[in-house]
């Protein structure tokens, strides 16, 4: 008879690498032989993964052909399931492609039915149920149902076969049970299709029956199945299913919001787009607020990791968001390699350099890698905020945020939004329906909050607006390029400011990196969004001055880049502030005070407020103090003094806030396979040729070694290491093949023909024809590559 | 991305470039549901605000224009979030109604179950209503019905005021259009009045906010109250609705401090009303006196407290705010909103001057420096004498006299807060001095004689800030202020708008003390001006005693 693996083996080629394709686990590492894979694809470990990726008309495909009795006749699973010949079909052929069921008629792979304890919500059938039954309660039963002692079938097997045949037809036992006793074995009809009552293993008996479920009990129409179980035996279900499985089984999935029709759609669509762009626009903005800030003043690590709530509090009020939305910032900008945390003991939360990089990006480009490092991520920012299972408060950029499924369900949820028709906006309740169906074995309470959090974070971020998946966001989905479409939304940056009476500064758009930084020295922000507004007040103008920057310097800058004249009010505001400012001179080392007028200092000495300041006069416009230079300052400062300070040889010290940045911990690439994750093909193609000849040996045994490849004869080539990479990225590109000399960890020399599929992470991976396997080569081992021609000879 | 005239900012405020060719059109569509709160010469910033928003569902505009707009004028994409918020905002209104039930009398109903429930368990709603009707509706005392609406508009949710209003006493006031006629923006400001019910009307000074409160009487046909800051500006609200309107002397009476006349048309000062006796407002019951149809409050931005209070009651009454600037020092514009009602007309003031309805205007600050001396005594000044001590510096004196001698033919105001400088002055310019302790008579005299040309400089203290009529003053000097008060500078700057009959422009000097209280203060004073679109030039003194060009 066929075994599994035989039908495996008899796939073709193609249908093979769909398999390998569709579960990649099962070639890391590629098994030997067919024989290993159909073994390995039975492992429960790997039909779960497999049952995982299933939409609900599949998983219940698979269903109706553990339960239905076999073989399983088209006709009797089109009845199961209540569907349309051309649906059932397809489903089976999926489950064919997954390697789920196989053969015609189609039965269930090896290992289903172990993973799928309860099909369809079905108990186990009447064998099963009664198992447990000592043999005298069986012949209670027997006999209550026969109407007579049982005889000649006394062991309790015979004795269940014989209760199996009385139960064929249970209708006339149901009825004579009552009403009350249908309406409990309904409740359990449709599954679960076990209930919990005191006492189950009662003795009862049709006489002695009392309540419903004693009555049900009595006639076998319910099994006990321990002290407080009763369960309700699969023939007896199926009866009151009246020959469907399912109770509602659509076999496409739930329809999604309908789109309005016409010219309103393409306007609500247009709409859609940009504010799907403005808030692409705000994003990128947030997150370079936030890291400036954080650059200049950053927040500490936690001890246990994260960021303290009071720091998210601080960042969601510079924000001007919630903190829900400050937290998906900070884990977005730390997704996408722009934060991390510097030292590992008392360490503070920093830019890294690539944040230094990225500012230097245009908008788009900016987005995109945002965009990117939110998609890929396995954090959930939404988390942050909530309290663990141990009710500890979880912290946002802590490990507590991390859960495996998270980039896998905001690629899914945004799917779905990706189907929905141009114009319709879907809701959190149609995406989570729209799941329950596509993945139903994915589902609860986290994929739920994750669905909501999804979208709201989608809305944030700009990849959606209204609901609707804009066309960037979807380009950043598909992993394409998104920039030159949301290039196509976005401001371009200016480098014009309109400079008003009111002493206000406006840019009307982005402003170019260079001139926003020199504004930003000079006056406050007052707001923010497609435009800035800019106020100059005497403090702001100092600051610049502070940093080095001359009254002729910011009036030749607002002159440059204004696009009307300077209002005077503003030129009369620099020159008094420049006037004032380094009217007075304070040193460090000496801490003193100078100027040129001695009136000033009169004035000073006057003043009863300095007298906290410890001043005596040292010459007439020579002020020394016993305080700090900096208390000196402030002190000056808050009797109205613009003071700057001074060093030893007489020179202005600037003062500028220099922005720190941290290095990240160098970045440790883990290739993992993930739920989702698809093997590439040239991987899946050298994987099925590994198979093929594995099976091969396995066949042929000692004939193994004729089929080998033979290295050429000869010295195995010798080329330099960068040449190797070089030469071996040439053959992955190409597809040929390459001999290569491999130096093995025992120190073993040998040469081997191979065909490159990648080369990643300091290894080549690809089929080696020597040894017909698939390898993984470590590049610094090998000594030399020359490549071959095209044509495999031998392993065919 | 489109070439609007338009940046939406994410603190909601939007920025309207006026120099853009469809800044007009822009600014008439989001003025409903936007304040303006800067008008400087490029930028014009608005301000979207809940009230904004939800006088927009007032006036019958919904979410989905509101939106619209901003995408149309929007030079940029405009945030999801912002957009959502919006929407959001509006729909809180309506959800609230107040109406007249036939069986009930007032009642509050709601379309929405759960927001009923929720502003009912509010505590300070407790008081002001009565038994549930119903499972969607609640008496309410008619006595609250202000204090209600203030309270739900605090929480956020605004009721609807369906309930009307009395049309009271009539009593026929017609316009009296015999050579001159209503100006486009006045009508368009009393309309706007009318059709909201009631409201606040902001328009600069002197672009003729009587003649608009005289078109509202007449609109209304019927009794009127009217409450003015004092005696003066009652009389004088008495002469110009003489000359404006069909009322005859007769039908107006005046209930100040000398007069207690109860007319047709009543004037009262807020003074009396808000005088105590024994802790009593002995004059509420001129609010109950007549049937009143209509109620006017000038100079709306100076209400105080107390009459905010009786207003609350008045809310079955047409009420009418009139102001120039609704800044408020204490920060209750929220309540003149919500009391009064919300502001139903304004106009950029540069734009009435490009009409030519107000004059243009110079404003020019100059700074003179102190001396060393003063400089010295300025900073052993005790903190609470620091800024009269800069304010009134001999050096500003000397400065004065010059900027006036500079103007010889021209009527010139000068304007201060401390008296003591102010007798200096005037004694130093040979110019008499309006004070608080100045008669009525005395003073309505002395202007009488600036207005004819008589005296061409006159020295006036506070008292002179408001509703004061002073049609052909072309120069004011203003040595000190009430500190940073802005509305008071926007105030003084208003006694100059008036449209000259030269068609000349009008100059404000403002003398400040350099790098002193003085300086400060007057920056925080200008900002409002500057807001406006009225820049100060700032000049030095030296250069002005010098005989340089200003």
């Amino acid at each position: 008879m066929e075994s599994y693996a035989d039908w495996l083996r008899a796939r073709g080629d193609e249908e093979l690498r769909a398999l390998l394709s569709a579960r990649p686990e099962l070639i890391t590492p590629v098994p030997a032989d067919v024989a290993a894979l159909a073994a390995r694809a039975a492992t429960p470990a790997a039909i779960s993964r497999a049952l995982d990726r299933l939409d609900r008309f599949t998983l219940a495909t698979l269903e109706a052909l553990l339960v239905l009795p076999r073989p399983v006749r088209a006709k009797a699973l089109r009845t199961a399931l209540g569907a349309k010949p051309a649906e059932v079909d397809a489903a089976l052929d999926t489950l064919r492609a997954y390697g789920l069921a196989w053969g015609k008629p189609p039965q269930a792979a090896p290992g289903v039915r172990q993973s799928l304890p309860q099909p369809a919500g079905l108990g186990p059938p009447i064998a099963e149920a009664f198992a447990g039954y000592s043999r005298d309660r069986l012949t209670v039963l027997v006999t209550d149902l026969a109407g007579a002692e049982p005889r000649g079938f006394t062991d309790p097997a015979g004795l269940i076969t014989r209760l199996g045949e009385l139960l064929a037809d249970p209708e006339p036992l149901i009825a004579d049970a009552g009403p009350e006793a249908r309406a409990a074995l309904e409740a359990l009809t449709w599954g679960p299709s076990a209930g919990r009552v005191a006492d189950a293993r009662r003795p009862v008996s049709v006489a002695t029956a009392a309540t419903p479920v004693e009555r049900l009990l009595a006639r076998g129409l319910l099994a006990a199945e321990d002290d407080r179980t009763v369960t309700l035996p699969r023939e007896i279900a199926l009866h009151l299913r009246g020959g469907r499985l399912f109770r509602d089984l659509p076999a496409a999935p739930p329809p999604l919001a309908a789109a309005p029709a016409g010219e309103a759609a393409a306007r609500r669509a247009d709409l859609a787009v940009r504010a799907a762009a403005g808030e692409a626009f705000s994003a990128v903005r947030r997150t370079e607020e936030l890291l400036e800030r954080w650059g200049l003043d950053p927040p500490p690590v936690l001890r246990s990791g994260g960021l303290a709530v009071r720091d998210l509090r601080a960042a969601a009020t510079l924000l001007d968001v919630e903190e829900w939305h400050a937290a998906l910032v900070a884990e977005t900008a730390l997704a996408a390699g722009l934060l991390t945390r510097s030292g590992e003991l008392d360490g503070e939360w920093l830019p890294t350099p690539a944040y230094d990089l990225w500012l230097m990006r245009d908008i788009a480009g900016r987005w995109s890698e945002l965009a990117r490092g939110w998609l890929k991520s396995d954090r959930v920012a939404g988390l942050s905020g909530e309290r663990d299972d141990r009710d500890r408060l979880i912290n946002a950029l802590s490990e507590s945020v991390v859960r495996g499924s998270a980039s896998a369900v905001r690629h899914a949820v945004l799917r779905v939004l990706g189907d929905a028709p141009p114009g319709a906006a879907v809701g959190a309740d149609a995406v989570r329906a729209r799941l329950d169906w596509l993945q139903p074995r994915r589902g609860g309470a986290l994929r739920d909050r994750l669905v909501e959090w999804t979208l709201r974070e989608a809305a944030a971020l700009g990849l959606t607006g209204f609901g609707e998946l804009a066309p960037f966001g979807r380009a950043a989905l598909d992993g394409d390029d998104p920039e030159a479409d949301l290039d196509k939304h976005l401001p371009e940056p200016v480098d014009r400011i309109l400079i008003q009476a009111d002493l206000t500064a406006i840019a009307p758009g982005p402003l170019v990196t260079r001139l926003g930084r020199e504004l930003a020295l000079a006056a406050d922000v007052e707001s923010t969004g497609g435009a800035t507004v800019y106020r100059f007040t005497p403090t702001s103008l100092r600051r610049a001055l502070d940093a080095g920057r001359t009254a002729a310097e910011l009036t030749e800058l607002l002159t440059r880049h204004s696009a009307t004249p300077l209002p005077q009010p503003l030129a009369y505001l620099i020159e008094d502030v420049a006037r004032r400012h380094g009217h007075l001179r304070v040193g460090t080392m000496t801490s003193y005070v100078r100027t040129d007028s001695p009136g000033t200092l009169d004035e000073i000495l006057a003043d009863r407020r300095a007298d906290t300041l410890r001043l005596h006069r040292l010459a007439p416009t020579v002020l020394a103090s016993g305080l700090s230079r900096t208390e000196l300052l402030e002190g000056l400062r808050a009797l109205g003094h613009a003071p700057v300070a001074e060093a030893p040889g007489g020179g202005v010290i600037v003062t500028r806030p220099d922005a720190q940045r941290a290095e990240p911990p160098p970045a440790t690439e883990i290739v993992r396979l993930r739920h989702g994750d698809t093997a590439d093909a040239a991987m899946v193609t050298a994987a099925v040729r590994a198979l093929r000849a594995g099976d091969e040996a396995a066949r042929l045994g000692a004939e193994q070694a004729r089929l080998r490849a033979d290295a050429p004869p000869g010295e195995p080539p010798r080329s330099p290491s960068v040449a190797t990479i070089e030469l071996l990225r040439g053959a992955v590109d190409r597809g040929t093949r390459v001999w290569i000399g491999y130096l093995d960890q025992q120190g073993q020399s040998s040469s081997r023909i191979v065909e490159p599929v990648r080369v990643e992470g300091g290894f080549l991976t690809g089929y080696d024809a020597t040894r017909a396997a698939v390898q993984r080569f470590a590049l610094h081992r090998i000594t030399g590559v020359a490549e071959l021609g095209d044509e495999p000879s031998g392993t065919t | 991305m489109t070439d609007g005239p338009l940046i939406v900012q994410s603190d909601k405020t939007l920025l309207l470039e006026v120099d853009h060719e469809q800044a007009g059109a822009c600014r008439k569509e989001i003025a409903p549901f936007a304040e303006l709160e800067r008008a400087p010469e490029h930028m014009h910033t608005y301000r979207v605000t809940p009230l904004a928003l939800w006088n927009a569902r007032a006036a019958g505009h919904d979410a989905e224009q509101v939106v619209d707009t901003l995408l149309k004028f929007s030079r940029y994409p405009v945030p999801h979030a912002l957009l959502v918020d919006i929407a959001d905002t509006m729909a809180r209104y309506g959800r609230l109604r107040l109406e007249k039930d036939p069986v009930h009398g007032l009642v509050l109903i709601s379309s929405d179950r759960s927001v009923l429930e929720e502003v009912l368990r509010a505590k300070k709603i407790k008081g002001m209503i009565g038994d549930r009707v119903g499972d969607d509706a609640v008496l309410v005392h008619p006595s609250e019905r202000g204090a209600l609406k203030q309270a739900l508009l605090k929480l956020g949710w605004p009721a609807e005021d369906m309930a009307g209003y009395v049309d009271g006493e009539a009593h026929p006031i017609e316009l009296a259009e015999d050579g001159w006629e209503l100006r486009s923006y006045q009508r368009e400001a009393a309309e706007a009045f009318w059709h909201g019910g009631s409201g606040v009307v902001v328009l600069p000074c002197g672009s003729g906010k009587t003649v608009v409160g005289a078109a509202a009487m007449a609109q209304a046909g019927a009794t009127t109250l009217i409450l003015v800051t004092n005696t003066v500006s009652a009389h004088q609200w008495k002469q110009e609705l003489l000359r404006r309107t069909s009322l005859t002397e007769d039908e107006i009476g005046e209930y100040t401090g000398a007069k207690k006349e109860i007319r047709p048309v009543t004037i009262a000062t807020y003074q009396i009303m808000t005088t105590r006796r024994k802790g009593v407002y002995q004059h509420l019951e001129l609010f109950d006196a007549r049937d009143w149809g209509l109620v006017l409050y000038d100079e709306v931005h100076l209400l105080p407290a107390p009459i905010f209070r009786m207003t609350a009651d008045l809310q079955a009454r047409r009420r009418l705010g009139l102001t120039a600037t609704l800044v408020r020092e204490d920060g209750r514009e929220g309540d003149v909103f919500s009391l009064i009602g919300p502001k139903r007309y304004d106009a950029p003031w540069k734009d009435m001057e490009a009409q030519g309805w107000i004059a243009p205007a110079d404003c020019v600050e100059v700074r003179v420096t102190l001396t060393d001396s003063e400089r010295l005594a300025y900073a052993t000044a005790e903190p609470e004498e620091r800024y009269r001590f800069c304010a009134t510096t001999a050096t500003k004196q000397r400065l004065v006299q010059t900027l006036v001698e500079r103007h010889p033919d021209e009527q010139v105001l000068v304007i201060g807060q401390y008296i003591d400088q102010l007798d200096e002055l005037g004694e130093m310019l040979g110019a008499p001095v309006i004070k608080g302790e100045t008669r009525v008579r005395e003073r309505e005299r002395l202007f009488d004689a600036f207005r004819s040309g008589e005296i061409n400089v006159l020295v006036v203290s506070k008292v002179a800030n408001f509703s004061i009529d002073l049609p052909e003053a072309t120069v004011a000097v203003q040595v000190s202020g009430s500190y940073g008060s802005r509305q008071e500078e926007a105030q003084r700057l208003g006694r100059l708008l008036r449209p000259k009959a030269s068609g000349q422009g009008a100059r404000f000097y403002a003398v400040v003390a350099r790098d002193t209280l003085d300086q400060d203060y007057a920056a925080h004073r200008q900002r409002f001006l500057a807001e406006q679109g009225y820049a100060y030039r700032i000049v030095d003194a030296d250069a002005v005693l010098s005989g340089g060009e200003i």
